[in-house]
């Protein structure tokens, strides 16, 4: 049967980027109110697509297709610029070889993480498209919003399925630039414009480490696909060639097949037969891959922008800021995990980022009282989390933060849909202090949203616990295999971060529906639940929360076939794990049961002293906080540490004052020059300017002078 | 001396006395239609040169550059005239001096003199108006030219 996955695969992308076009060049005189009917027909499109793709990769590793690649065009083709590690790179392993050409395809693949990726971005796109039609209704960028998050999708599904490191590349800056937009949607205003200018500075310092990662991996490797390829050259007539490249891993290595091979970085050669060998090079590539990481995934020290982000609209805020786009480093790190497996140091670097990053996100989560920053700090946390589990290495780790990362798309959305309800309800407050119980206005969106607080609380059965459990096994067992290492002490850091995401998030959950009723008095008539537009989404959402986790999970079965963790390790680069860790017989029985009732216990213990602070005593937590102020730990969690104000004391300002003199010296130094070549020739003008006196009988003194000079000289 | 140089010489200092005098005419005299005269007036002193010559060496060649040069003439006055002409309607004057705005600004204009007198004699001899006045229309009186 010949597959239809290239079909599908073409089909994702193009879909939303066709809607994107349709609504750009259309919004504004055609479609104006009606601009999120391509958009949304187009990403329900896509989602059905992703489904069927799910399945058919499925298909295909029945027959032990683990990857699929498909062709589109050869981007640049570069004669002798190139190095794909031939035949003889046997010997030679990092060593750039020769070979004739560079070539740059654009190259889509599908593979199990792909295939999950894909699945996540477009179901959860879908929705928040739909909300957002009810959400935007009557803003005057309407069809703008709609065309930027088309694109998006456009930009994220090709992020997750191309093949190649230059290609990735050029989406994720694809992603970046719809995030800057979509942050500065509602540019009138000054703080979204700032936002948005932040998200794409600071993003920039991770896209440089990235791009640093990638020349890199050029230098190092000559190639830049992830797949193996093999270039074969056919003499067609009049001594011209022609090109085949075959990506079909059984043509490329069937011998019969002459032509040059190259390896791919994540090829099945170098996956199979030559796996990555533990250096100093490939450490530093981890290293500046995981920069680019942290500046998408907003990581400390880069994950400044995310919070200020939320100056969005809240859908964007739902789908780009918390349950796609900033899953993009995640997606990376997983991508190269044989990358990282060669390297233990990036591992623990990881690790520890992800844990520090979880444990002071959360941190300054608990103090916050703007609703929807709240939530981006626990996305931050949450991020934290799966780089945690990532940075262990091993299978349960890096299936643990895939599925986390799952997991997290559906509760944070439903949770930032469910905020921006609420906000939509109160007339566009979002601070926690000026409204309250809520919880009879709006029942639909108060119980969503509880569904949302309990997922990423972790609590059984809800999606959350399933994945969040997962991390912290592999963690634990992480920390068991090697003692003494750092991985014990971030057991604890986690579990101590579970309970603090449960209190935050309760205490924003009590705060918002429960108490006295009330509303602060820009609502107006709005105090109401929300239109069926945007409960809808919210409550497909809040079944995903509550069911996926245990869903894929519980009964083992990832869509009728495999489960989850056994899908996911189908990815061609995930395998070189696998047969590690069954090599070694890693057993992961035994601490899983009191993992999960340690961090069961810690977040009930969160709901329960967010309950006691914010239901029964309020009191208690008026001293409790007294207590803090007077410790100052208050000021420095509700300042978020103040790393802004460190940012710009140490970063901003010094660079603001070189900009200054940069800008002088342009003025006086450069300027300065430019102006000299231009007052040369009007010295000159000035000093013939007397000649034209206006007056005709001097013009003609002046000609008959100077015929006789021309006489004169003449004659003598 | 043979006498054809004596002739060429008497008709060489003529056209030069011409020149001479055209030259220092349209150097010195600030009314157009008199500068024009004395630009015209250099041009026959040139011609009678070219003549002159052409006499003496025995060569029609002079002759017919001059009979090129009446007519280039010609057609030159032609030119010169309707453009003095446009000019004096605009300023009213014929004196070249107040054409001295087409300089270079920021310079200083020349230091003029007391323009030309040109009241009009006192006392024109005029017939006794006959009839009945002309009907004066003032939309059509804003229409005639100034001057």
């Amino acid at each position: 049967m010949e597959s239809y996955i290239p079909k599908l695969l073409i089909l994702i992308p193009a879909l939303p980027l066709l809607a994107a076009v349709v609504v750009a060049m259309l919004g504004k005189r055609v479609l104006r109110e009606q601009s999120h009917w391509p958009v949304a027909l187009a990403l329900a499109g896509s989602c059905l697509a992703s489904v069927l793709l799910i399945f058919a990769v499925q298909e295909a590793q029945k027959n032990h297709q683990h990857e699929r690649v498909v062709r589109l065009w050869t981007w640049a083709a570069v004669e002798g610029q190139g190095a794909g590690g031939g035949e003889q790179g046997a010997s030679t392993q990092y060593s750039v070889l020769s070979s004739p050409a560079f070539r740059m395809d654009i190259v889509l693949r599908a593979d199990s993480l792909t295939a999950i990726m894909l699945g996540m971005v477009t179901f959860i796109s879908t929705l928040v498209v739909i909300y957002a039609s009810g959400y935007m209704h009557g803003d005057p960028g309407y069809w703008r919003f709609f065309a930027y998050v088309a694109f998006f999708v456009f930009s994220m599904t090709m992020l997750v399925s191309v093949s190649n490191f230059v290609l990735l590349y050029v989406f994720w800056e694809a992603v970046g630039l719809c995030s800057y937009l979509l942050i500065g949607f509602w540019f009138e205003k000054p703080a979204a414009a700032a936002a948005g200018m932040k998200a794409f500075l600071v993003n920039r310092v991770g896209d440089f480490g990235f791009a640093l990662g990638v020349f890199l991996l050029w230098t190092t490797f000559g190639t830049l696909d992830f797949h193996d390829s093999k270039v074969q050259t056919v003499p067609v007539a009049d001594g011209h060639v022609t090109t085949i490249i075959h990506f079909d891993p059984q043509k490329v290595e069937d011998p019969t097949i002459p032509g040059r091979v190259e390896h791919g970085i994540f090829g099945n050669w170098r996956l199979t037969k030559h796996p990555f060998e533990e250096s100093s090079v490939i450490t530093a590539i981890c290293l500046l891959l995981l920069v680019g990481a942290c500046g998408k995934s907003a990581q400390f020290p880069l994950h400044v922008w995310l919070p200020d982000a939320m100056e969005g609209p809240t859908p964007v805020s739902a789908l780009i800021h918390a349950a796609t786009m900033v899953t993009a480093g995640v997606y990376l790190v997983v991508r190269c995990t044989p990358l990282y497996a060669a390297s233990p140091y990036a591992q623990e670097v990881v690790s520890a980022l992800g844990g520090f990053t979880a444990l002071l996100a959360a941190l300054i989560a608990l103090t916050q009282t703007d609703l929807k920053r709240i939530l981006a700090y626990s996305t931050v946390s949450q991020l934290g989390f799966m780089f945690l589990a990532l940075g262990t290495g091993s299978q349960l780790g890096v299936t643990a933060g895939m599925f986390h990362l799952f997991t997290h798309a559906f509760f944070k959305a439903l949770l930032f849909l469910g905020a921006g309800s609420v906000m939509h309800a109160m007339g566009g407050v979002i601070d926690l202090c000026q409204f309250g119980g809520l919880r009879r206005k709006m029942p639909t969106t108060h119980w969503t949203f509880l569904f949302g607080c309990l997922a990423l609380s972790g609590i059984i059965p809800f999606a959350g616990f399933w994945s969040k459990d997962a991390i912290l096994a592999a963690v634990a067992e992480k920390a068991s295999e090697a003692q003494g290492s750092i991985f014990g002490y971030l057991y604890y850091v986690a579990t101590f971060t579970a309970f603090l995401t449960a209190f935050y998030t309760f205490r924003a959950y009590f705060l918002t529906f429960h108490g006295a009723e009330r509303i602060p008095k820009e609502a107006g008539h709005h105090a109401h639940e929300s239109p069926a537009a945007m409960t809808g989404p919210l409550v497909i959402l809040a079944i995903g929360a509550l069911a996926v986790g245990a869903y894929f999970q519980w009964t083992g079965d990832f869509l009728g076939r495999k489960d989850y963790p056994g899908f996911l390790m189908q990815t061609p680069s995930l395998t070189a794990l696998q047969a590690e860790n069954v090599a070694e017989g890693a057993e992961h029985g035994p601490s899983h049961l009191a993992v999960a009732l340690i961090s069961t216990v810690a977040a009930l213990a969160g709901i329960g002293l967010a309950w006691l602070f914010y239901i029964a005593r309020r009191d208690l937590a008026e001293s409790v906080a007294k207590l803090a102020k007077s410790l100052g730990l208050y000021a420095l969690s509700h300042g978020k540490f103040f790393i802004d104000e460190i940012y710009m004391v140490m970063i901003v300002r010094p660079l603001e004052a070189l900009a200054a003199l940069l800008a002088l010296a342009d003025r006086y130094a450069i300027d300065g020059l430019v102006n000299a070549f231009g007052a040369f020739p009007r010295a000159l003008g000035a000093m013939l300017r007397p000649l034209q006196g206006g007056l005709v009988q001097y013009y003609a003194l002046v000609m008959a002078l100077g015929v006789l000079a021309l006489l004169g000289t003449l004659l003598w | 001396m043979p006498p054809e140089l004596v002739a060429l010489q008497s008709f060489l200092s003529i056209g030069a006395v011409l020149f001479g005098v055209g030259l220092i005419g349209f150097l010195s005299r600030r009314n157009m239609i008199v500068m024009f005269l004395s630009a015209e007036m250099m041009l026959q002193g040139v011609s009678l040169s070219l003549v002159a010559w052409g006499r003496y060496h025995n060569d029609l060649g002079g002759q017919m550059l001059v009979i090129f040069i009446i007519a280039v003439a010609a057609c030159e006055a032609a030119i010169a005239l309707a453009l003095v002409l446009m000019l004096f309607e605009r300023k009213g004057n014929l004196d070249i001096a107040v054409w001295q705005e087409l300089r270079e600004s920021n310079q200083p204009p020349f230091e003029e003199d007391p323009p030309e007198s040109e009241e009009a004699p006192a006392d024109w001899p005029h017939l006794t108006p006959s009839g009945v006045l002309p009907k004066s229309v003032a939309e059509k009186e804003s229409y005639r030219r100034k001057v």
